[in-house]
């Protein structure tokens, strides 16, 4: 009873929020409605006994795509009432690629239908876990049996963190930079070479 | 089916959450408008000399090395990430799965120490 309640409660907040993403007419909203969006996802994936998808939604999406998100919708200089006025002339693109959707959609659903998938069964209730719980089945196959496809990951990240840096990262001229410290050279600091504190006699002045 | 009940902490710490933050949005706003005198113009209500305007739109350019830092956390949030599921089921995967973790964590390092090299953490 609970399980339904909630269950129709995630679901009707994930369709009217990603609804309200295409209908809103700043971006910025639309972002923050994807969000909302994401958290009922996550929602969804606890009640069909999904836990570390669920975490993985709201750490990963909600945490950090959805800021990368916002700062494309910021830093992008779209005016987009005028994205907007060529709605007639590209309707035909658009409602051959919801076509395309649809049909895979129909694919997805027929072929889920036909009961070739052994991971769950259409009444919501999966099969078996290998173990005690969700996360550890899963990190007792991906780092035993999936560990090469775990390691191309890695490179993956690797890659894309250095694609970033390049693409991105820009040298300030040396002009501009701000003085740096350095700490070794402060420690190599001679006493007898620094300022000390003298009071000659009147009259006289200092070696220096 | 789920048991849903285990995630009930969860929903009493969002019910708080929620009520606290009602009460630091509207506790202000009804304690000063029952004991101020409430009577607002144009120009009480716009910004002062030093202020900003407070209704804007919120899409403004800025610097490109905010969307760097945000790539970075991203990268370094998956592999916190893939560090759950490795660290609780570290006793079924025994030193191979370790040895792979070690592997994948060396992968990550290289990335950082490229960034750290290139001076993409410093901010100027």
């Amino acid at each position: 009873m609970l399980q339904t309640i909630a269950f129709y409660l995630f679901a009707t907040l994930v369709v009217a929020s990603a609804v309200m993403v295409i209908m809103s007419r700043n971006p910025v909203h639309s972002v923050l409605w994807l969000i909302l969006s994401f958290f009922n996802a996550a929602g969804l994936m606890v009640l069909v006994g999904a836990e570390f998808i669920a975490m993985l939604l709201v750490i990963v999406y909600v945490g950090a795509v959805a800021v990368l998100f916002l700062f494309v919708v910021m830093m992008l200089d779209i005016d987009f009432a005028s994205m907007r006025a060529g709605f007639v002339r590209n309707a035909p693109l658009g409602i051959a690629i919801a076509l395309v959707l649809l049909a895979e959609l129909v694919l997805g659903i027929g072929a889920y239908r036909a009961g070739a998938l052994i991971l769950g069964t259409p009444d919501g209730t999966a099969a078996p876990l290998l173990f005690e719980s969700n996360i550890e089945s899963i990190g007792a196959l991906l780092y035993s049996r999936y560990l090469f496809l775990f390691e191309s990951a890695g490179i993956i990240l690797l890659v894309a963190m250095i694609g970033a840096i390049v693409l991105t990262h820009r040298e300030r001229p040396a002009a501009h930079r701000r003085a740096h410290q350095d700490i070794g050279k402060q420690v190599r600091r001679n006493p007898k070479e620094a300022t000390f504190n003298a009071s000659p006699e009147i009259g006289k002045g200092i070696d220096l | 089916m789920v048991d849903l009940s285990q995630y009930l902490p969860i929903l009493i710490f969002l019910g708080i959450a929620l009520a606290l933050s009602c009460l630091f949005v509207f506790l202000p706003m009804g304690v000063s408008r029952l004991t101020g005198s409430h009577n607002p113009t144009a120009e009480k209500l716009s910004e002062y000399e030093c202020g900003f305007p407070a209704f804007e739109d919120p899409r403004s350019q800025f610097d490109v090395n905010f969307y760097l830092i945000a790539i970075l956390f991203i990268i370094f949030d998956l592999e916190a990430a893939f560090l759950f599921p490795w660290a609780v089921s570290l006793d079924l995967t025994g030193w191979p799965g370790w040895i792979t973790m070690m592997i994948f964590l060396f992968e990550l390092i290289v990335g950082f120490a490229y960034a750290w090299k290139k001076g993409a953490l410093e901010w100027e």
